[in-house]
């Protein structure tokens, strides 16, 4: 009788702390986040058509030196969107001159869109491309070029509209 | 001498095997902070449907009452021993049990918080958070481990 006074006593420690263990429970998840630098966005060059004849259309190549140009900074080698904001039309005053058939390139290593400038394949959508590191800074320039066509009686005097580039980490 | 033995022995297996399944808790989903940029703070809030971190867990019956405890971070381990403060709100968590009738109950996360399951045996756990990254803080992932711990009382 006394061995059994002593395993009885065992096993109901031992319960006891079975049951102890499984009325806490715990689960894991991580935080997390990724850290960019900001992007800057600077104006490289205005696309400029220059003099333009009524009822005559005008391009200017994303390749053309008087292409528009977009210098950006980042982290180098992230991935970024490119998306734009087109103007349908540059404007004086009430005066409306159409502009369209958008073209445009990007350069991960050089401000050079004569070589190594990688077309954009729809200027109205997104392009997922990633800064170069050019010395371990994160560099991207982006050209514009684009068509103006205006009418036979278009307003003489200085036309203009904003293009914009927007870049996202992605 | 020896019967009685065997019968503890018995016992002791019926017993333990219906703990093991009484609570569970799983890490169902991270926090997830996405793309910050230096100098900028950045939220996610319990709610996010996508960010937000989720933890499940599921008590044995109605009416258990149940504590539910976080071990917080207060930084976020990046690269080459880089560290990142994040901070928990007083309404950064939010339990919701599984049942239609159940309402979300926001609660604050950096103390112990504690519920009677009553429409649901089981239910879900978001949280969110807020890290600050310096100015000139070092690029790159940046991750820490969140615990939630639940006890039956």
């Amino acid at each position: 009788m006394r061995l059994f006074t002593r395993v009885s006593v065992a096993v109901l420690a031992g319960l006891s702390l079975a049951g102890s263990a499984a009325a806490q429970t715990s689960g894991t998840i991580n935080a997390k986040a990724l850290v960019r630098q900001p992007i800057t966005i600077t104006n490289g060059q205005d696309l400029d058509f220059g003099i333009v004849i009524q009822g005559t259309a005008k391009s200017i190549s994303e390749t053309a030196a008087a292409a528009g140009r977009f210098d950006a900074t980042g982290t180098a080698s992230a991935n970024v969107n490119v998306n734009f904001t087109l103007p349908a039309n540059l404007t004086s005053g009430v005066n409306n001159l159409p502009i369209g058939t958008w073209t445009g390139c990007y350069n991960q290593s050089a401000a050079l869109n004569t070589s190594g400038c990688t077309t954009i394949a729809s200027m109205a959508g997104t392009t997922a491309t990633a800064f170069g590191n050019v010395a371990g800074a994160g560099r991207l320039w982006v050209f514009v070029g684009a068509t103006v066509t205006p009418a036979a009686a278009q307003a003489v005097g200085t036309y203009t509209n904003t293009v914009t580039l927007t870049l996202t980490y992605f | 001498m020896r019967r009685p033995l065997i019968l503890a022995l018995v016992a002791l297996a019926i017993e333990t095997t219906p703990c093991s399944a009484q609570l569970v808790v799983q890490g169902v989903r991270d926090l997830d902070f996405g793309t910050v940029i230096q100098g900028v703070a950045a939220t996610v809030i319990a709610n996010d449907p996508t960010r937000s971190g989720q933890f499940y867990f599921k008590t044995p019956a109605l009416g258990t009452r149940i504590r539910i405890q976080f071990t917080l971070p207060t930084q976020l381990n990046g690269p080459t021993g880089a560290t990142m403060p994040i901070t928990f709100g007083a309404s950064d968590a939010m339990a919701k049990g599984t049942a239609p009738a159940s309402v979300p109950v926001a609660f604050n996360p950096n103390t112990t918080a504690t519920f009677t399951m009553t429409s649901s045996v089981d239910a879900n756990v978001w949280l969110g958070g807020r890290v600050t990254p310096a100015a000139a803080q070092r690029v790159g992932s940046y991750s820490n481990t969140v615990v939630m711990t639940v006890t039956i009382f």
